[in-house]
């Protein structure tokens, strides 16, 4: 874009001799265009894509352009007819800093919002607006959003998501607080994290259930991974904060391997652990 | 002469469903003064102090409003459902004790039917059998807005969360919404169950009646029928305005055959048409909206369960021809009666 501007510059405009030159000025607009590149460069390089990185990196490659634009200003002149050169100037720089101040807005909104540890709570892209307030982890916007990217980066290979049903909460709801309720999805999201490997992805899918994405892992392994998590969800003690009662979670799980139709296979899913706990007293007459 | 609630009577006392809210938002780490923002309800010292909530009755457009609060603050879809789930059978004097007493399914709807002004102040349910099916209808009770959504997921998961405790298992509910599909069902697939309806023109639960008469296994335990028929006695005798939507939903029913007037209407709540008039205006609609709602759940139902044509549903609603009807359903739901027919064939069966 820096070239395609220069090239109209040449285009459009003339020489100044070389006597007319503002060396300061032309030393400092272009210093601040190569600094700008290069901070669009950095913060590309270093954060993981998303609304954030698009609008500082974005707004500081208009930064860019505009300071470029000053700095041809001081070695052409310009065609005093063309009224689009003129406005590159004086536009592109206030937009791009508009942009960056509210990249910097978005980034401090998210430096709030994100614990240290991220790395089995995000995967290949960055979206705050997508963590759970209670539990820290991704939810389930960002699960269907991730299931296909993996799928996007690797249609072949097999993805398995696995559903994790604490399937008591309903009681810990009536006997608990709030507060209680919300330290025991943590506590289990905790627990959950330290048991997977590190190419898995937990997210909240909502209220007691969670889902984990397992990219590269077929429905058998799934199967043996899962049934492990729920017994290291049941073998946790949590205990209450006010009278340090323990509190027994119990968990249950259902997999399978994820397909395009991630939205319906996960409807699948929770059906499949509802189906889990069939009603024990149906109803004889029960036509279905 | 019949005594109706609308969205400025003061209903609610401030210790039932309003603690509730300010208690979860405690929780959550959200300011007093952030969801009560607005609603008119300011003594924040007494709750800050932890005493107990002075018992000020507030109006419905306030208990709304501190929803909508709360909910602008925390963001998400969740709260509805989280705060849902505590609601029921609640702690809200005699209708609750009474609620709790309940043996079976079918004696808590009636109850819930029966005390809606103190259990449900904003979401009313019409509780109805048909051909094998119980229906539980919401309708407004009154102008709720842009957070109708939020307050129809809220009493569902309410009555959903109570019948899965008190049942001791999960209920196969089936929910139809007044809606289409949102983009994410995570939420209503948890907290609700999966089989979803969107689209269906009424906001409504359905359930098999064999379920009806099943005693819950509490009530081995705690059902004593003296208390019981004490507890609904007390409920009965606090003697609750009903809501004017509600009621005027029941009566627009009853008479759906013969195109009821605005003037009879208003007659049945001594009221004059000018004033139901303006007390419909505040709450956000006019007769012919609760009337064209009405009509167009009684066909829906006629069609459903009785399998009626058009002919037959438009000689049942008193409609000249069967044109006729056509036309207003296509006004009603935006799809012709053969489409909307096509669509519930696919539904069918719900339960």
């Amino acid at each position: 874009m820096a070239m395609a501007l220069t090239l109209l510059f040449l285009a459009v405009g003339t020489f100044k001799p070389m006597a007319a030159w503002h060396w300061l000025d032309i030393a400092g607009e272009g210093g601040t265009a190569a600094l700008a590149g290069y901070w669009a460069h950095l913060v590309i390089g270093s954060r993981p894509g998303g609304r954030v990185t698009l609008w500082l990196a974005g707004g500081l490659t208009v930064v860019m352009l505009g300071n470029w634009a000053d700095c041809l200003d001081e070695i052409f002149i310009k065609n005093s007819t063309i009224v689009s050169l003129k406005w590159i100037e004086s536009v592109l720089t206030p937009l791009g800093m508009m942009a960056v101040t509210w990249g910097m807005l978005l980034w401090r909104e998210e430096q709030v919002a994100l614990s240290a540890h991220m790395s089995k709570r995000e995967r290949l892209f960055r979206d705050h607006r997508v963590l759970d307030r209670t539990t820290q982890v991704a939810n389930s916007d960002y699960l269907l959003q991730q299931i296909t990217l993996e799928h996007a980066r690797n249609p072949l290979a097999p993805c398995a998501l696995v559903l994790v049903d604490l399937h008591s909460f309903h009681q810990i709801v009536r006997n608990y607080c709030q507060a209680e309720c919300d330290r025991v999805l943590l506590a289990v999201a905790h627990q959950l994290l330290l048991n997977l490997r590190h190419r898995d992805l937990l997210c909240r899918y909502a209220g007691h259930r969670f889902v984990v994405l397992m990219p590269d892992t077929g429905l058998a392994e799934s199967q043996r991974m899962g049934a492990q998590l729920c017994s290291m969800v049941e073998a946790m003690r949590f205990h209450t904060l006010q009278d340090n009662a323990r509190v027994a979670i119990n968990a249950r799980m259902a997999c399978a391997v994820a397909n395009t139709q991630a939205q319906s296979l996960l409807t699948a899913l929770n059906a499949a652990v509802e189906e889990l706990d069939a009603p024990t007293q149906v109803p004889v007459s029960q036509a279905i | 002469m019949l005594r109706c609630y609308d969205s400025a009577t003061a209903l609610i006392p401030a210790s039932h469903q309003p603690a509730l809210v300010l208690e979860f938002a405690h929780s959550q780490g959200l300011g007093a003064a952030d969801v009560l923002l607005g609603t008119g309800w300011h003594n924040v010292e007494a709750i800050k102090a932890d005493t107990s909530i002075p018992d000020t009755l507030l109006k419905p457009a306030q208990y709304l409003r501190l929803l909508a609060n709360t909910q602008r603050t925390l963001g998400g879809d969740e709260l509805a459902f989280t705060l849902g789930r505590q609601l029921l059978p609640g702690h809200f004097g005699a209708a609750s004790h009474a609620l709790l007493q309940a043996p079976s399914l079918r004696r808590t709807l009636e109850l819930l039917a029966k005390h809606a002004s103190r259990l449900s102040p904003l979401l009313v349910p019409h509780f109805r059998v048909e051909d094998g099916t119980a229906m539980v209808v919401w309708t407004d009770a009154c102008g709720l807005g842009s957070l109708r959504s939020f307050v129809v997921h809220m009493q569902m998961a309410a009555l959903v969360a109570m019948c899965h405790w008190r049942a001791g298992q999960r209920l196969p509910w089936t929910f139809c919404f007044n809606r289409t599909a949102p983009r994410n069902t995570a939420q209503l697939e948890v907290h609700l169950g999966t089989r979803l309806r969107f689209g269906c023109q009424v906001d409504a639960m359905l359930i098999h009646t064999n379920w009806l008469d099943q005693p819950w296994p509490f009530a081995g335990e705690t059902h004593r029928p003296a208390a019981s028929r004490a507890s609904e006695r007390a409920a009965e005798q606090e003697h609750l305005p009903r809501s004017l939507l509600g009621t005027l939903y029941e009566h627009l029913v009853t008479h759906a055959r013969c195109m009821p007037a605005l003037e009879e209407a208003a007659q049945n709540f001594d009221l004059s048409p000018a004033t139901l008039k303006r007390r419909l205006a505040q709450e956000g609609t006019h007769y012919q909206a609760e009337l064209d709602q009405v009509r167009s759940h009684v066909a829906l139902r006629l069609m459903y369960f009785q399998g009626y044509d058009n002919d037959a549903v438009a000689q049942h609603l008193g409609y000249y021809d069967a044109a006729n009807f056509r036309r207003s359903f296509k006004r009603w739901t935006g799809l012709t009666p053969s489409l909307f027919r096509d669509a519930l064939g696919r539904l069918s069966p719900v339960v």
